[in-house]
């Protein structure tokens, strides 16, 4: 008999590390019963977890810390992240009418750098301004996801206040995609599959990719309850041992194909074959009837420590927090961060394993070149700025 | 103060039948101001317009990711709360998530009157949810006994069988392979459609 755990998980490509857990038998071989359930909300897989419907969930970086925080006038929960659970995969897209007042506005900035896009939407919000015209309307899924600070961070380096300038609200990833297409927003950003679904379909335009704004952005993570981890230490590290190696798994070039096919399954993703392998293949369409670009790193599930719990990463999500104004400027997160990201949990677990762990628990983040590149891959900002945890 | 049949209460269910059922068990308490909406992509402004003191929304709805937004970002109404917040009482919260009910409720409002609310909202999910399952298990059995009419047809036609000597034909294989008699059924159906 295993030990069981049911682990709620939205269906996006960054689903794959526990779908390959349990499809490639490593849940099995860390005698794990690993029961997956698929949830169509952020909320709902929170409240699931933090009342003991699962033991583990698919969870976006910033849910834990808001949930430690108590912000948004969500009852207090002590979750944990043992580990990520790879990054990459999102993307901000626009609809093609307002693609094409972008590249009217300023061919020169869509034809420059993706991660500074935004300056052709300036443009078309001041004239927006001029005319009279209503604010328009972007989504992201949920207030505390990489979504949301990533897409802020775009407008914000192109001078667009993102709390002024447009409306900024939040729809479950499933349903951008139809919410694009009948015009009741004008862009978002989302995670894969829904950004190649748009493109697919002709009815958005990819603008930037995560990788455009900040390469090693944190994305989802393995959530946990606090209890849990302290009641049943070894099966938390029997989880992560199975899902590290289901990691290992799915970012080899060689099984991507198989991975599609496995996400693509109405239990999992089922988003159509294509548009998951073009975008798993690193090959990703920005716009409707083009040819793909290259991005190898498009969805990173192991290399560069993408399963590492990184405090600095947390820590760039909490500073988002207090950018934002979704925390007061004052709160030292410091000390939140450390209770909430575990990377002892991801040591130990991983002990004894074949799996490279880096020597401190946070880096300064944004440092492009430095020594440590190979091992935690690319590290830019799109202005190139360096970000400072202090957390030393 | 309000009275407490004064609230409004404003239940979102992307099920128009248990959103019907939850409204119906809050009208007959006395709740008279329910409203309820299902799927809206103009989910914002038609709570603006409604103003509600409490939202019943099932807990897997899609929404709550977008309420929970507006929520934090509003200024123009009273910033809502997830239920009991900072209330001792799990209890009820666990018997809540298991019934699949989740609530917002305007901070400041006294627990007391919050709670026959909820509990209402919690009985008829549960009610609902048991609807439902009889309704299913009503549904599979009026299959079975379809499935088991046209093997017995199947039977009589090809094997020149009565109506007893097929369905005790069935009822042995059943009990000899220790399988449902609808199954047997099935296998019957399939094999003599394959032949023809």
């Amino acid at each position: 008999m295993g030990n069981k755990v049911r682990l709620g998980f939205v269906p996006l490509v960054d689903c794959a590390i526990p779908v390959v857990a349990r499809a490639m038998g490593f849940a099995d071989q860390e005698n794990i019963e690993l029961e997956l359930v698929r949830e169509m909300s952020w909320a709902a897989i929170r409240d699931k977890l933090s009342y003991g419907v699962y033991e583990a969930a698919h969870l976006l970086a910033g849910i834990p810390i808001a949930a430690r925080l108590g912000l948004g006038g969500v009852p207090v929960q002590h979750l944990v992240v043992p580990m990520a659970l790879g990054r990459g995969g999102n993307a901000i897209t626009v609809s093609t009418r307002l693609y094409q007042r972008m590249l009217e506005a300023d061919p020169a900035a869509m034809h420059g750098p993706r991660g500074l896009s935004a300056r052709a939407l300036k443009k078309v919000i001041d004239e927006d301004r001029a005319s009279g015209r209503p604010v328009m309307s972007f989504a992201t899924v949920f207030p505390f996801s990489s979504h949301n600070y990533e897409l802020r961070y775009w407008m914000a380096a192109a001078g667009i206040d993102p709390d002024r300038d447009v409306n900024i609200g939040v729809i479950a990833p499933q349903r951008m995609f139809d919410s694009l297409r009948n015009g009741w927003v004008d862009g978002y950003c989302v995670g894969e599959p829904w950004n190649q679904r748009a493109v697919f379909h002709g009815d958005g335009v990819i603008v930037a990719l995560k990788d455009d704004i900040w390469s090693r952005s944190p994305e989802k993570v393995l959530g946990v309850r606090q209890d849990w981890v302290d009641s049943n230490p070894d099966t938390v590290s029997a989880l992560v041992c199975a899902l590290v190696r289901a990691a290992e798994w799915a970012d080899e070039p060689g099984n991507r194909a198989e991975l599609a096919q496995m996400l693509s399954e109405e239990s999992n993703v089922g988003a159509p074959y294509d548009v998951l392998k073009a975008s798993l293949d690193g090959r990703p369409v920005l716009r409707p009837g083009e040819a793909p670009i290259e991005v190898p790193d498009r969805h990173v599930f192991y290399r560069y420590t993408a399963t590492f719990p990184w405090l600095s990463q947390a820590s760039w999500v909490g500073a988002q927090m207090k950018r934002w104004g979704q925390v007061p400027a004052n709160t030292d997160l410091n000390q939140v961060i450390r209770q909430v990201y575990r990377p002892d949990l991801y040591r130990t677990a991983v002990k004894g394993l074949d799996v490279a762990v880096p020597a401190h628990d946070w880096r300064v983040e944004g440092t492009n070149g430095a020594e440590d590149r190979a091992f935690v891959g690319p590290d830019s900002f799109l202005d190139n700025s360096v970000f400072d945890p202090e957390l030393g | 103060m309000v009275r407490t049949e004064d609230f409004n209460i404003l239940v979102i269910d992307e099920d128009p039948d248990r959103a019907a059922i939850v409204e119906r068990g809050l009208v007959e308490s006395g709740y008279t101001r329910v409203a309820r909406i299902g799927t809206s992509h103009n989910l914002v402004e038609r709570i603006q317009a409604l103003a509600p003191d409490i939202i019943i929304i099932d807990l897997e709805n899609p929404d709550r990711d977008t309420l929970e937004q507006m929520f934090q970002v509003s200024r123009a109404i009273a910033r809502p709360i997830a239920m009991f917040v900072d209330k001792s009482d799990s209890s009820m919260i666990h018997e809540a998530v298991a019934a699949g009910v989740s609530a917002y409720v305007v901070d400041g409002l006294r627990e007391d009157r919050i709670r026959p609310i909820v509990e209402m909202a919690i009985s008829r999910f549960n009610v609902f949810d048991q609807l439902r399952r009889e309704r299913d298990e009503a549904k599979a059995k009026l299959n079975e006994r379809k499935l088991i009419e046209r093997a017995k047809g199947i039977l009589m036609k090809e094997k020149g069988l009565t109506e007893e000597d097929s369905y005790n034909l069935l009822r042995k294989n059943a009990m000899k392979q220790n399988r449902k008699i609808y199954e047997i059924a099935q296998s019957v159906i399939t094999a003599f459609q394959l032949e023809f």
